[in-house]
């Protein structure tokens, strides 16, 4: 009889505090995804583009010296960061004043949700506005696969851009024309040899772009490639 | 079996269970691209439940196959205690983690399902040596 009740009291330790650990863990986890989903963990800022030049899936002078390209999928979590921290930061020291220029290059391999937001940032490109679409999808980015890229959700992104018809937007995202621009990142993606998202490549525009590996989401983890290829 | 057959087992595959997470770690930091034929790791490693709270699940994966490894060497009632409940809890997150993948992700990645795998097999050898190193009722 006593040697029954240890055991039972041993086996329920182990599964009483088992289940704790792993309830704090899927807690904890929880927690994050929602932090990283919602931007929680950095505030949205305005549209940092007021004024910059945008043509197509550029953003800045198109005689830049240097140009960086950015390999993103919309709902990557890591994309929406970097774009809240380092992007305005790299408007303000580089874009406006003329030494960079950035390319948009969409990536859609999370799912559905990165298709249609990417379709949408491609179709509002060719009204030079992908930009501001890109900023307005990361700043309300949603749950992984959700659904939250919805009709109402690209009418009121596009209600805050002049110039962009939200109802032109949503059929737009749709026609034949915005395929080629979709081949063309999975393209590049590859012969860059992008594996993940956020990705970056580097360059004197119109010579060899090289991959960067950032030390870290925030502006100090790509200024140095950007000063290298300034200096260079 | 005995017990020490079923110790060496559990640290034998802990140890695989901490080179899979260990490498899921290094590509991850380097920044590379992961050997995969279901084409979601890089989907799953993108993800936003692969930290949690700023630490990569795959670092959390192997401190414990290290922990499970520990516990599996060690010898007396706490190591067999603390290997089946860190096990347990192990699975229990793989169960999440794997529901995660497979609906709200809706993508798998192979090095999870083997790391998946490698903690059922500890939790079924680390119950079965809690059975082994039942108490013995006591001679007065």
């Amino acid at each position: 009889m006593t040697r029954l009740a240890n055991n039972r009291w041993r086996f329920a330790v182990v599964i009483v505090v088992g289940a704790a650990l792993a309830a704090a863990l899927i807690g904890a986890s929880q927690v994050g995804a929602e932090q990283t989903q919602t931007g929680e963990l950095a505030p949205a800022v305005d549209p940092p583009f007021a004024g910059i030049e945008q043509r197509g899936v550029v953003l800045g002078s198109s005689v830049a010296p240097v140009t960086l390209v950015e390999y993103a999928d919309l709902q990557c979590p890591y994309c929406a960061q970097w774009s809240r921290e380092t992007l305005p930061v790299l408007v303000a020291e580089y874009v406006e004043a003329g030494k960079l220029r950035i390319v948009f290059h969409g990536l859609a391999f999370i799912g559905a949700d990165s298709d249609k937001a990417l379709r949408t940032a491609i179709a509002a490109g060719h009204d030079d506005h992908l930009w501001d679409v890109v900023h307005g999808l990361y700043a309300r980015q949603g749950a992984e696969n959700s659904g939250w890229v919805t009709d109402e959700l690209v009418r009121e992104i596009a209600s805050g851009v002049r110039g962009l018809d939200g109802e032109k937007l949503l059929s737009a995202r749709w026609e034949s024309s915005v395929e080629p621009e979709l081949k063309r990142g999975v393209a590049a993606a590859g012969r860059a040899g992008v594996h993940s998202t956020p990705a970056f490549q580097i360059g004197r525009t119109g010579g060899r772009l090289e991959l960067v590996e950032i030390s870290s989401l925030g502006p100090d983890g790509i200024r140095p490639a950007i000063e290298a290829v300034l200096a260079g | 079996m005995s017990e020490h057959t079923v110790r060496l087992a559990s640290a034998v595959i802990a140890a695989v269970g901490a080179a899979v997470t260990a490498y899921l770690l290094y590509v991850r930091q380097a920044g590379g691209a992961l050997v995969c034929s279901t084409g979601g790791c890089e989907t799953v490693q993108s993800s936003a439940y692969a930290e949690v709270l700023g630490v990569p699940v795959a670092a959390l994966g192997l401190v414990g196959f290290l922990g499970l490894f520990l516990a599996a060497l060690a010898r007396g009632e706490w190591a067999r205690l603390s290997q089946a409940t860190l096990a347990l809890a192990a699975l229990l997150f793989s169960a999440y983690l794997l529901y995660i993948q497979l609906v709200v992700i809706g993508a798998t990645c192979e090095w999870c399902l083997a790391s998946d795998a490698l903690t059922a097999t500890i939790v079924a050898l680390a119950l079965l040596r809690l059975r082994l190193g039942e108490a013995r009722p006591r001679v007065t």
